[in-house]
């Protein structure tokens, strides 16, 4: 059976879109404006993440705790936060709830009180967060790994600077948020027990009316790259590693999903064989297909004790490396079947079928069924996966690890 | 949804909540051994016993096992607590067979030396990973300083000292003293052949022999303690406080699972408005952990070392008027609305209901309907809520931390 889905475009460049659930009595939204940390201005970065927080200190005729007490009774499970490309709230409640929860978010993205009172502890929030990425060693790898990988100012770390944070005023980032929040590549998808007609409606009521403004794309700068070590004396040492893949849109797209799960799906998979079921060098060694628009990576990490990071290294470079030798068949068969079982799975979940619809229609333009999608995963052969990864072979890596000794990454040249 | 359950005849139990309209569904063993039932040498066996389940049995190889988990697409994984050790999977339906055919076989592993030997270096290396995660580090100085010398007090992932000393006989002999069909049940949800899942269940694990199982379920005797540790390698200060709470079997759980909520939610509760939203501390939460026989609440702050102090005697004082007053008609109702809505929303997959019809028969040896829970959290009263905050003091806590600061 075939989904419902639904599309609306507004003449302010706004997107609805929707997909109806049989079964489920819950309704997630997922809404999406183009103000990531990619468009920080220079010298304010953090600048989005500080406006993010400061969106939902009241806003309409509600003042903070009017608005989250609003949110709370309607049973609402929220979160608001800022990514590379967009800032991004997401809800999730019973279907019968979603028309009042998305008045609520209309205020917070059209009028956001944005006091001035309320200003400094929202700030001060961001900054806590950042501070605490000290405290999170793993988290703080993959940020930093991510803003060295792509071209630059698209993988900037979210929370921004302290110095970026500390120039922040409540009239740069009342400037910020006028420039940035606008309907054009501003996306709304509901998924689950929804009434589209009605809901149609109401995003017209809602969104119909918010303002045309410019669009703003970052200007590209090459990535930084390269090897970084930071010095912490931690119990392990963590080893971020990023290599090119390819993009969404890209025809060996497929073919780069299968050479993930091939390397990394599951215990099976190269990695926690090689690494850790047959070595026993690590807990956790993983890599991950991510991608913004039209840049991707393949992101691995492996998080080791420092008397075993050298050789966890090169045993991880080595995988990723020699998967170029040949992919079987048996490797490819179960990487099909992990993709397709997810993408089931996934189906069942209201709100990851509001991420996915927003996630598609913003790299494509178009929504993917699950029909289009498990027939392109049943396409893809190891011959394919082969060209992938010569493709876009496993070379140029950016190294980033935390712990106390650096690790010596020669083999990468070798 | 229909519930169905049956007990074969060496005291294995087997339940289901079969919902036919499911796309998946999902199967698991709940065995009723943690750390708290380990003798403190043992520290960290039951969780390295779940680990070993994984690495082989007498006619598959821990390859063999990564295999075929990965040819059924499963969603699958382990995981070990102070009272349980739960091993699941969720597939597509046409997969049932093969994924209890792995999961029963499982159960009865071969814990061979050479395997042994490879995954404690696992273990320490998972150690380690957590070493780096000081709220990690918080939550087990909590529940040590309040619970010892009560087991439920003893870490779940043991020290790099216990498990570098950990034996195979050792591990074989526990397994043997807590693994019987009596003490594990088995939990299928979602689209699930019930008829097939006994058989089969008949089938592969009729031969495990029964034997006495037991725990010492006497909640422990509250502790009022104090302990700061000060590491200059940690940025944020991290505060805990632990006073006692209903136990799982209590009728008292949904008002303490109301207290907790009202008080300390992430969202909207007491304690964020008083310091999540002026910024004093960047987090704020309390949880109602249900044990057995016993329960306790567990609240958690980050701060900056500049305002632990005061983030602290903000959450304190926060207690102090939630037992005074009690929530206020709206609180109840947004809090109601909250669970309610979160429940109904991990309902809604498959491996959401296991661990929820799983520990209903486990804890509770029963099985109630999602729509029924919801209905008895509503039923709850502002007066019971407060009379749960006065029974069960909160201001009276065991107090712990750990980050920059010497004094607190």
């Amino acid at each position: 059976m075939s989904e419902r889905f639904f599309i609306r475009e507004l003449p302010n460049g706004m997107t609805l879109l929707g997909q109806q659930m049989a079964h489920v009595s819950s309704a997630a939204v997922t809404l999406v404006v183009p103000c990531g940390a990619a468009c920080d201005p220079p010298g304010l970065a953090g600048a989005s993440a500080v406006a993010c927080e400061w969106c939902v200190r009241g806003a309409g005729e509600r003042s903070t705790r009017q608005l989250n007490d609003a949110l709370d009774a309607l049973g609402c499970q929220h979160q608001e936060m800022v990514r590379s490309e967009h800032m991004l709230f997401g809800a999730a409640q019973l279907g019968r709830n979603l028309p009042a929860v998305l008045e609520l978010l209309a205020d917070v993205l059209l009028r956001p009180r944005l006091d001035d009172e309320t200003f400094g502890p929202g700030r001060a929030l961001v900054e806590q967060d950042l501070a605490t990425l000290a405290d999170e060693p793993a988290r703080q790898c993959s940020l930093m790994l991510r803003e060295r990988f792509y071209p630059s100012p698209l993988g900037r770390c979210v929370y921004g600077t302290p110095e970026g944070l500390a120039a922040a005023t409540a009239e740069t980032i009342r400037g910020h948020i006028d420039g940035h929040y606008r309907p054009q590549g501003a996306i709304l998808a509901a998924a689950g027990n929804i009434d589209w007609p009605a809901l149609s409606d109401l995003g017209e009521r809602l969104f119909a009316g918010w303002p045309a403004g410019r669009s703003v794309e970052p200007e590209l700068r090459p990535p930084a790259g390269g090897t970084t070590h930071v010095a912490k004396d931690s119990a392990q040492v963590h080893i971020g590693l990023a290599h090119r893949a390819a993009p969404i849109h890209h025809e060996l797209y497929y073919a780069s999903r299968m050479a993930e799960m091939v390397l990394s799906g599951g215990a099976a998979a190269r990695l926690h064989t090689e690494v850790r079921e047959k070595r026993g060098l690590v807990y956790h060694v993983a890599s991950h297909y991510h991608s913004l628009k039209g840049h991707a990576g393949m992101f691995t990490y492996a998080g080791t004790r420092p008397d075993l990071a050298q050789e966890t290294f090169e045993a991880t470079v080595t995988e990723i490396r020699r998967l170029a030798d040949g992919v079987c068949d048996d490797e490819v068969t179960r990487a099909r079947t992990q993709l397709k079982s997810a993408l089931i799975m996934q189906g069942e979940s209201t709100s990851a079928r509001a991420n996915a619809l927003a996630s598609d229609w913003y790299h494509l333009a178009r929504l993917r069924s699950l029909e289009e999608l498990s027939a392109a995963i049943e396409s893809v052969t190891a011959d394919e996966v082969l060209a992938y990864l010569h493709a876009f072979p496993a070379s140029e890596f950016t190294v980033l690890a935390i712990g106390p000794e650096p690790v010596d990454t020669g083999a990468l040249d070798a | 949804m229909q519930f169905k359950h049956r007990k074969l005849d060496n005291g294995l139990t087997i339940v289901a909540e079969v919902h036919p309209p499911a796309a998946t569904m999902a199967a698991g063993f709940f065995v009723r051994t943690g750390s708290r039932d380990e003798p403190a040498e043992l520290a960290g066996v039951s969780h390295f016993l779940e680990h070993m389940t994984f690495k082989g049995t007498p006619r598959r190889t821990a390859l063999d096992v990564n295999r075929e988990f990965d040819e059924l697409g499963a969603h699958y994984n382990a995981f070990t607590s102070e009272e349980n050790t739960v091993y699941y999977g969720a597939v597509l339906p046409e997969f049932q067979a093969r994924l209890l055919d792995l999961l029963c076989d499982i159960l009865r592993p071969s814990l061979r030396q050479e395997d042994f030997d490879v995954e404690k270096n696992v273990i320490l290396d998972e150690i380690a990973r957590y070493q780096d995660m000081p709220r990690y580090r918080l939550y087990e100085m909590l529940m040590a300083e309040y619970f010892l010398p009560h087991p439920l007090g003893h870490s779940v992932l043991g020290t790099t000292e216990s498990v570098a000393a950990l034996g195979r006989d050792d591990m074989q002999a526990y397994f043997d003293r807590r693994y019987s069909p009596g003490n594990v049940t088995l939990v299928g949800v979602g689209k699930v052949d019930f008829d097939a899942l006994v058989d089969q269940a008949a089938q592969m694990c009729s031969h495990w022999r029964p034997y006495d199982v037991r725990r010492d379920t006497a909640a422990p005797p509250p502790a009022v303690r104090r302990k700061v540790q000060a590491d200059p390698g940690v940025a944020r200060e991290q505060i805990g406080l632990a006073s006692p709470a209903p136990a799982s079997q209590d009728d008292e759980r949904y008002a303490a699972m109301l207290a907790a909520t009202i008080l300390g939610d992430v969202t909207g509760s007491r304690l964020f408005y008083a310091l999540v939203d002026p910024a004093i501390a960047d987090e704020a939460s309390c949880v109602y952990d249900a044990l057995d026989g016993s329960g306790v609440f567990l609240t958690f702050v980050s701060a900056g070392p500049e305002q632990a102090a005061e983030a602290l005697r903000i959450a304190r004082d926060e207690m102090a008027t939630f037992l005074d007053g009690g929530p206020t008609e709206a609180e109840l109702l947004a809090a109601k609305n909250k669970i309610a809505s979160g429940a109904t929303l991990k309902g809604e997959l498959p491996m959401g209901r296991l661990t929820a019809v799983g520990y209903d028969w486990v804890y509770r040896g029963q099985y109630v309907p999602l729509a029924d829970q919801i209905e008895a959290l509503y039923a709850v009263t502002p007066d019971e809520v407060l009379a749960v905050a006065r029974r069960y003091d909160m201001t009276s806590a065991t107090v712990v931390a750990l980050g920059p600061v010497e004094q607190l």
